[in-house]
């Protein structure tokens, strides 16, 4: 009688939530994930599948997920958006309406994450992205009970957030190296969509530092010749030129800056220590790096080394941009915990369960999100001596945005 | 540092720049311009070219045994495409046109597949750089702009003085009277082929001795490339090395004095102005080969 009433019990539970497969599906929960695997943003695509498929792997090991007093496993199914907007859109119509995820991870353009989100949110799908820019989109209004984006998580911090913790840390860790107070520095930028929103905020958080900025030179996203743009910064003489925001292309500029002499230091955004260590880089002034957000080939962060030995160890390479699969892997323990908490699958009192938890995770001990669906934590920065050490420091984020 | 070193810098950038362009530029020219083939995977060649330097010099060879190795395999490369696909496109140049777009996605993913599409790069093969009262020149541009100057020079020399460039010529004018005049003008578009191929691969390593390189970095380089192909003129050599010139310094003193964001966009409204006022380039050359069955 009593396994009858159980039976009775699980099946009613399913039918009341035929909107959550996994009831369906021998208590598997599926989680999708949209990443450039091929085209030309696959250095920082294929850190996504490889950060959610660690996390993934880590919960079910330990036995899975329980909510509801059910044990459930999770699933990764992933799609290649080969670079494509199109490609992208068609991927997470598929995982929502064919494979039913419980939540989407991906992807890593801002451009491809909005058109996403014109499909989860709708569909009341979970959807994580590690874009600032979506800052653009997380109001208020849209992220309130029935808002147009009330399912949305910005998995990485605002821009001034992560601007303003960047530039103070690399002004910091240069100044000793340099051996005086740097005062002037030139930005370097790619041209497009996403350079010219980082930029716009990291050029304010120079400003609110103290640094005379006299240009920010954009250069067409696919230069592999820096030697025009970087002459021209060097008719500035500046202190410091900072290369923002794709690594690969500032891995190609920095031996240019080098041999023309462009600067008396240089700063890196995106490129991690590892990368600098691996390819023997060497350089006669002092080089500043960031990663996004904890880097894997130096870190002052104590839970880096742990998850870096364990994502190449399940195959994922050594890359520029390898730290961004923390953007990802957090979150999916962050998911499996709200789902714990709420006891269910159910959307709404999963966005009420993500909002209200403190998450330990390997970027942070405390990682929560804020009343807009956006998280905070600091940014590691380091900086290569002209001898070769390396130093790194976790810098906070300000408080406030700086004043234009 | 003073205006006049700045403005000698950009000078010297721009003849750098303008060094693998011309190169890949010739490759343009002489296939599309001689053969009619249009290839847009030329960017790809050019790719394969640096992979094959990096992955020579990655295994203890020296440099100049990369180059070589690199010019064999995209030469070899192109003999197998052109013998295994182009060649049933011939007369139907749109169809061949769209086989290269389709080798673009196979060849970037190949490569992908087995080495990954993080950069790749080399040691410079010189790392010398003279100060000149405040002109930083790099020995590994200089060499290649050399090597560019030299092997255009051989090219130049063949198509217009050699009883190989003269037969080639002809079978551009009218492919039926040329072969009713004992040319095998099959085999010589092979030929021009594997050429092209051949100084695409060597694009490639002088690129990855320059400049570290991905498996996506073909497209950009193809673009310039028929850019300068087509302001040159379509088949002429010396208006492919004129053009990539004028291009390079455009491109050198739009980054370093203009609008820096749009250096791209000056090559190619260059290219359209030209091809309005100009429909066969700035220097002369063939509207491709007149196609017959």
């Amino acid at each position: 009688m009593k396994t009858v009433l159980k039976m009775g019990a699980s099946a009613a539970f399913c039918l009341g939530a035929l909107a959550h497969p996994a009831c369906a599906e021998d208590n598997i929960v599926k989680i999708g994930v949209v990443a450039a695997e091929s085209g030309s943003f696959v250095s920082a695509g294929h850190t996504l599948p490889a950060g959610v498929g660690l996390a993934v792997k880590q919960i079910n090991d330990a036995g899975g997920i329980k909510v509801g007093g059910k044990t459930y496993k999770l699933e990764m199914v992933k799609r290649d958006d080969r670079t494509d907007i199109a490609t992208a859109i068609a991927a997470t119509q598929e995982l929502v309406r064919d494979v039913k995820v419980q939540a989407i991870f991906g992807s890593e353009t801002h451009d491809f994450t909005l058109a996403m989100a014109k499909i989860t949110q709708p569909a009341k799908v979970i959807h994580f992205a590690g874009n600032s820019t979506l800052a653009k989109i997380l109001t208020p209004d849209s992220v309130k009970p029935g808002g147009e984006d009330h399912y949305l998580f910005q998995s990485e911090p605002q821009e001034f957030q992560r601007s303003g913790s960047t530039a103070r840390g690399v002004l910091t860790l240069l100044e000793p190296l340099l051996g005086y107070k740097p005062k002037k520095s030139v930005m370097i930028v790619g041209n497009d969509a996403t350079g010219q929103f980082l930029s716009s905020y990291y050029f304010k958080a120079l400003k609110a530092e103290g640094q005379d900025v006299p240009d920010i030179i954009f250069y067409p996203p696919d230069t592999t010749d820096f030697s025009p743009f970087l002459t021209r910064a060097k008719s500035l003489n500046p202190d410091i030129i900072h290369f923002w925001y794709n690594g690969d292309s500032t891995l190609t500029a920095l031996p240019q800056a080098l041999e023309l002499g462009a600067a008396k230091s240089y700063f890196l955004f995106g490129v991690d220590p590892g990368i600098w260590k691996e390819k023997a880089l060497t350089a006669d002034v002092p080089v500043a790096m960031s990663c996004v957000p904890v880097c894997w080939g130096e870190s002052s962060n104590p839970k880096a080394k742990a998850y870096f030995d364990a994502y190449f160890a399940a195959g994922a390479p050594h890359g520029v941009t390898s730290s961004v699969s923390l953007l990802y892997h957090d979150y999916v323990h962050f998911l499996a915990e709200a789902w714990e908490k709420a006891g269910s699958f159910d959307p709404d009192k999963t966005v009420e369960a993500l909002l209200s938890i403190h998450h330990q995770g390997v970027v942070s001990d405390d990682l929560t999100f804020n009343p807009t669906h956006q998280v905070t934590h600091a940014t590691e920065v380091c900086a290569a001596a002209p001898g070769g050490d390396i130093s790194c420091s976790m810098q906070q984020p300000p408080a406030e945005a700086p004043k234009s | 540092m003073r205006a006049v070193d700045i403005f000698i810098q950009q000078i010297l950038n721009g003849l750098s720049i303008a060094s693998v362009i011309t190169l890949i530029a010739v490759g343009v020219t002489l296939i599309f311009g001689l053969t009619g083939i249009i290839n847009f995977a030329h960017g790809e060649f050019l790719m394969i070219g640096g992979i094959v330097t990096w992955l020579a010099v990655s295994a203890g060879l020296s440099f100049p045994l990369a180059v070589v190795l690199a010019i064999l395999a995209v030469g070899l490369m192109g003999y197998v495409l052109e013998r295994g696909i182009f060649r049933f496109t011939l007369e139907r140049p749109t169809n061949g046109f769209i086989v290269s777009l389709g080798l673009i996605v196979v060849l970037q993913h190949v490569v992908v597949l087995f080495w990954n599409p993080n950069q790749k790069s080399i040691p410079r093969p010189l790392t010398t750089v003279w100060d000149v009262g405040g002109v930083r020149i790099a020995s590994v541009r200089v060499m290649v702009i050399l090597i560019t100057v030299a092997v255009v020079a051989l090219s130049f020399r063949m198509i217009t003085t050699s009883r190989y460039g003269r037969a080639l010529r002809a079978s551009v004018e009218d492919r039926d009277t040329a072969a009713l005049m004992g040319i095998p003008v099959r085999r010589y578009i092979t030929g021009v082929f594997v050429l092209g191929s051949a100084l695409a691969g060597l694009g490639g390593a002088l690129l990855i001795a320059l400049f570290p390189i991905t498996p996506f970095i073909g497209g950009t380089m193809v673009m310039k490339g028929f850019a300068v192909a087509l302001i040159g003129g379509l088949g002429n050599i010396y208006g492919a090395v004129a053009a990539g010139l004028i291009l390079g310094i455009v491109e050198g003193f739009s980054a370093g004095y203009g609008f820096s964001q749009w250096t791209d966009a000056y090559s190619f409204v260059l290219m359209i102005l030209v091809l309005l006022f100009r429909p066969h380039g700035l220097f002369g050359g063939t509207s491709g080969p007149r196609m017959a069955s």
